[in-house]
């Protein structure tokens, strides 16, 4: 059932990724909707590529279909690691296969969210303001009361405002549900994400403890698989960011398993297309969509906005898409006399034994791709074409309205970039407008429709040679990242690190921007050894520096500063995997 | 509207713009209430749409204010941001894509006159005023109600309008002879053509939620009621709350929230507040889950027990300026009627304006033309001193809806006034024509 093409070292050279030689063999997965596909990439080249059906009803089979087929391939089994892009997470979201959980909350004055989160909360008293101060203690019969209400629940959440300002009452909660219930697992909303807005948060946290079982049961079985077949090489799973994390972090936080697939390509782009520092956006061209990302200067564009699980944002973070339905096997049809491609997909194209015409028809009919059977895909366009229209004619305006489409929501992504709220006088004087310098296609359609799409926007394209699996090569080489966000506020005398549910005071004297820099570092340091991940190079993702005032006096200041394991390509000889 | 947001967020806390570092209109003002908004979730709302401020022009500026010796010479790109915060918000409304927009924005602005000598009450040009006539050259609005809940007298408000019967003012404020800037009483009624359309209701301090609800429901909407405006603008300041250092009134956040949902006012922008820390999060969410149309019933201060509650004195005061108020407005067109009569062919005032920022004294004539076919054209002598500059300026300026006689009058007496030579610049204001001439 699976093709495996054995690539030599020469010929699958795909960006060059600097570094000690040898044969460090990175495995990559990316566990599709329909296919899963695996790479190993060694010294930067693909040495082995496999596609295999997704087996939806039981992942681990085809995860170990790859993995089989690549030890044969590679005649190996000492890989530096395996990392899996998986939709385990976000499916188990979608199918409801999520367990139930006692969600206890913490909101303090402010909005009321009864109706807002994805179940029924149950409400303590106790919380912090925005300085971190305790305004009003929690109390513990509420929570013991609130643990008689969950009875049920093995799973259990905690989440409180401003638990990131100062962790204490999220830290007590806990401890007094763990006390009385002992349940399997405590998601706490300031650990799981370590910036503002309550909201994506709990929702981050509640999405978290609902699918913690199903997925340490799919982990553990991964693990015992692998170990069955002598293969010891640590796993690792990719984030929504592009970062990835090693499997026994990940079971404490699988919310941070979803929407990986995309992340996956963009990585993969960054890795095929090595150091190249252009703007513009790359295009994943798939079956049934089109995952456009934003670039700037080589690095993909994250969102402000966290990703949306079933209509409930939470704290994920991931890079700035925008999907639209317009892929290969496209549906093209005719509407009240109006031609409309996608979003829907019936089958493969005609050239390739399909029952209807497609875009990839129309591409083949047209002459701008070799593919399965030319003169079905021209009877394809027949079918379509109005009295008297050739057919290629007819394979020309199917093309020309999947090109507008795909324009059409690239010019609403640079919309959404452009619209994006900015706090500084400076910004929006200075603001300088994004331009398109270049396109980056990847995926099965790419060949075809990045080369007009390129024309139509009157830029230049690259088409990276094996990005059919960008997705499994950007799981294959993206790099471990961690992050967190120290907040220290000299006027009240303390720092907090909510993703260590750490409340410090500051050291005494004069505290600066640099000195919460160092402070940082450390932590992320700290965390990065707990985490098994090399911290190699950081990089600051947002720093705010206030003075504080009372009556006319400076009293303090509020600095802020969220620091990361930069996100990227792995190179080789930097990391130190466990 | 089937598919328009309930509220339109432009949200610009200007995080690098300052009047001075320890200044209470600075850096830090809106960063606790960027904290709590953010922290509340409240941009991930379906019923809030979040916009970015646009860039005022300068003939957004000329249209209502005529800078001495010109306007872009005493501004920062901060306050053209803040402007332009304003019409973003106006054009989402006017654009249907949303019910309702708060420009939460700084600077402030409803200090600043028509005319510009630099900045007075924080503020250097008036963005509602900005937003009410881009209002009117944009989408040919024509009657605009401006609800003032500042605890300042809106002054710079009022003088703009002053003359304007299509523009109703009305500002609610600590009593003027308690608090800057020692104006707003009820004799301020606007000048003989516009009599009436500016209400001003000045409270005694310590004025509490009770107070203010009770002025808000027999006062303000029923002559709301009565203006019928194309838009309703609010002026949004917050500085009414019990905490507020600069001010003596004992408004909540429950008060300001209330206020927000029976106003139910098209556009608010900011203006001040100052309990930065203590008021500003909690009155600024209430008022925006207010307009958004959520509940806000949970929007309570930690310190709400100490807000002090309302003495008998206060609210017989408020039953009494109520009544006054209700009085005068009902009498309007009779008061309007003697005025004119009074005055003959112009009316004219002369006062002294203080811009505490520079310490410059401002001396003006003003001078109206009572036209019985329009609102008449307006003349302003203005000279301002202070230790490092005397500027001077004569000004002539014609309403949009002037009629022939009043647009040649108003040219013909800055030319003889310019032939005469007292003064450094001569100019004229023509809102026909859209722009600011220099004579």
């Amino acid at each position: 059932m699976y093709q495996s093409i054995r690539n030599s070292m020469e010929q699958s050279a795909v960006g060059f990724i600097p570094g000690k030689r040898g044969d460090n063999m990175f495995l990559g997965l990316d566990v599709g909707g329909t296919f899963t596909d695996g790479v190993v990439v060694a010294d930067g080249k693909v040495v082995s590529m496999v596609k295999t059906p997704t087996t939806k009803e039981n992942l681990l089979q085809c995860i170990l279909t790859v993995v089989d087929k690549m030890v044969e391939d590679t005649g190996s089994k000492a890989f530096e690691r395996i990392a899996l892009s998986t939709t385990i997470v976000t499916n188990a979201i979608v199918e409801g296969n999520i367990d139930q959980v006692g969600l206890c909350i913490m909101p303090g004055p402010g909005m009321n969210l009864k109706d807002i989160l994805p179940v029924a909360p149950y409400i303590l008293s106790g919380y912090i303001d925005h300085r971190g101060r305790e305004m009003a203690q929690p109390n513990k019969e509420e929570v013991l009361s609130a643990c008689r209400h969950f009875s049920s629940c093995d799973v259990f959440v905690v989440s409180g405002k401003f638990a990131v300002r100062n962790p204490c009452f999220e830290s007590a909660v806990t401890d007094w549900i763990q006390e009385q219930a002992s349940p399997m697992h405590i998601s706490a909303g300031g650990k799981v994400s370590g910036s503002l807005n309550f909201l994506r948060r709990t929702n981050s946290a509640y999405y978290n403890g609902a699918v913690w079982r199903h997925f340490n049961a799919f982990a553990t079985a991964v693990e015992e698989a692998l170990k069955m077949r002598g293969i010891y090489s640590p796993v690792f799973v990719l984030k929504a960011d592009g970062g990835t994390l090693p499997l026994s972090v990940a079971r404490n936080y699988p919310v941070e398993a979803i929407f990986t697939g995309p992340a996956a390509s963009t990585i993969g782009i960054m890795g095929m297309n090595g150091d190249a520092a252009v703007s513009g956006i790359s295009l994943d061209i798939g079956g049934t969509t089109t995952d456009i990302a934003l670039w700037q200067k080589g690095r993909p564009v994250l969102a402000k906005e966290g990703a949306a699980v079933a209509g409930h944002r939470t704290g994920v973070q991931g890079f700035r898409l925008k999907s639209v339905g317009i892929g290969g096997d496209s549906l093209v049809f005719w509407e009240n006399h109006v031609l409309k491609v996608g979003p829907m997909r019936h089958g493969p194209a005609m050239a390739a034994g399909g029952p209807k015409p497609t875009v990839t028809d129309a591409m083949v009919a047209a002459g701008f791709i070799d593919f399965g059977d030319r003169a079905l895909a021209v009877k394809a366009m027949m079918l379509l074409a109005l009295q008297g229209q050739s057919p290629e004619a007819m394979a020309s305006q199917v093309i020309d309205k999947a090109v507008d489409g795909i324009c059409q929501a690239i010019a609403d992504l640079l919309d959404e970039q452009a619209a994006e709220p900015l706090y500084h006088v400076e910004e929006i004087v200075c603001e300088t407008k994004f331009v398109l310098e270049n396109i980056i296609g990847v995926g099965g359609g790419a060949a075809g429709l990045v080369p007009l799409v390129a024309k139509k926007l009157g830029i230049s394209y690259t088409l990276p040679e094996n990005g059919k699996v960008a997705n499994a090569f950007g799981a294959a080489v993206a790099r471990p990242t961690i992050a967190i966000t120290l907040r220290a506020d000299t006027a009240e005398g303390h720092y907090t690190v909510p993703e260590l549910g750490i409340k410090n005071r500051l050291p005494r004297g004069n505290f600066s921007l640099q000195n919460t820099y160092e402070l940082a570092e450390k932590h992320l340091a700290e965390l990065a050894q707990r985490n098994s991940i090399s911290v190699g190079e950081t990089q600051i993702v947002q720093s705010e520096e206030f003075n504080m005032v009372r009556g006319f006096t400076t009293v303090g200041k509020i600095m802020t500063c969220r620091l990361q394991v930069k996100p990227g390509v792995l190179q080789y000889g930097e990391e130190e995997l466990c | 509207m089937l598919n328009a947001q309930k509220l339109g967020l432009v949200f610009f806390p200007a995080f690098d713009w300052a009047i001075s570092p320890t200044h209470p209109e600075r850096e830090e003002r809106l960063l606790y209430t960027r904290d709590q908004i953010v922290e509340e979730g409240l941009l991930d709302m379906p019923a809030i749409r979040e916009y970015k401020p646009k860039i005022a022009n300068l003939q957004d500026l000329e249209r209502v204010h005529v800078g001495v010796p010109d306007i872009t010479s005493l501004i920062t790109n901060a306050h053209l941001v803040s402007a332009g915060g304003a019409i973003a918000a106006a054009d989402a409304v006017m654009k249907k894509e949303v019910q309702r927009a708060f420009a939460l924005v700084r600077p402030p602005g409803h200090h600043a006159m028509r005319i510009v000598h630099g900045t007075r009450g924080f503020c250097t040009i008036n963005m509602e005023a900005i937003m009410v006539e881009y209002l009117r050259r944009t989408y040919g609005i024509n009657k605009v109600a401006i609800v003032d809940t500042d605890v300042h007298h809106g002054d710079g408000t009022q003088d703009i309008f002053y003359h304007d019967p299509d523009t109703l003012f009305i500002s609610f404020h600590q009593d003027g002879r308690t608090l800057y800037p020692g104006t707003g009483f009820t004799n301020e009624m606007g000048s003989p053509n516009a009599l009436g359309t500016t209400v001003n209701i000045p409270l005694p301090p310590g004025t509490t939620d009770r107070g203010l609800h009770e002025v808000l429901d027999h006062l303000i909407m029923p002559i709301l009621g009565d203006f019928k405006p194309d838009i309703i603008i609010n002026s949004a300041g917050q500085d009414n709350h019990y905490s507020d250092p600069l001010a003596n009134m004992a408004i909540t956040a429950q008060g300001y929230a209330r206020l927000a949902d029976t106003l139910k006012a098209d556009i608010a922008v900011l203006e001040g507040g100052y309990s930065i820390e203590d008021a500003l999060p909690y009155i600024n969410v209430g008022i925006v889950l207010a307009m958004a149309g959520m509940d806000y019933s949970k929007v309570i201060e930690p310190n709400i027990a100490d807000c002090p509650s309302q003495t008998s004195s206060v609210t017989h005061y408020i039953k009494d300026v109520i009544k006054e108020r209700q009085d005068m407005w009902g009498r309007k067109e009779k008061l309007q009627r003697e005025a004119i009569m009074k005055h003959g062919e112009f009316w004219q005032t002369e006062r002294s304006i203080y811009y505490d920022d520079v310490g410059i004294n401002e001396q003006q004539k003003e001078r109206v033309r009572l036209c019985p076919h329009c609102s008449g054209y307006v003349t302003i002598e203005t000279k301002a001193r202070s230790s490092l500059h005397y500027k001077t300026a004569y000004i002539g300026m014609i309403p949009q809806k002037a009629c022939p006689v009043c647009l040649k009058a108003a040219y013909d007496v800055v030319h003889a006034a310019k032939k005469q030579g007292n003064y450094q610049h001569y100019m004229v204001q023509n809102k026909q024509k859209d722009r600011l001439e220099r004579l």
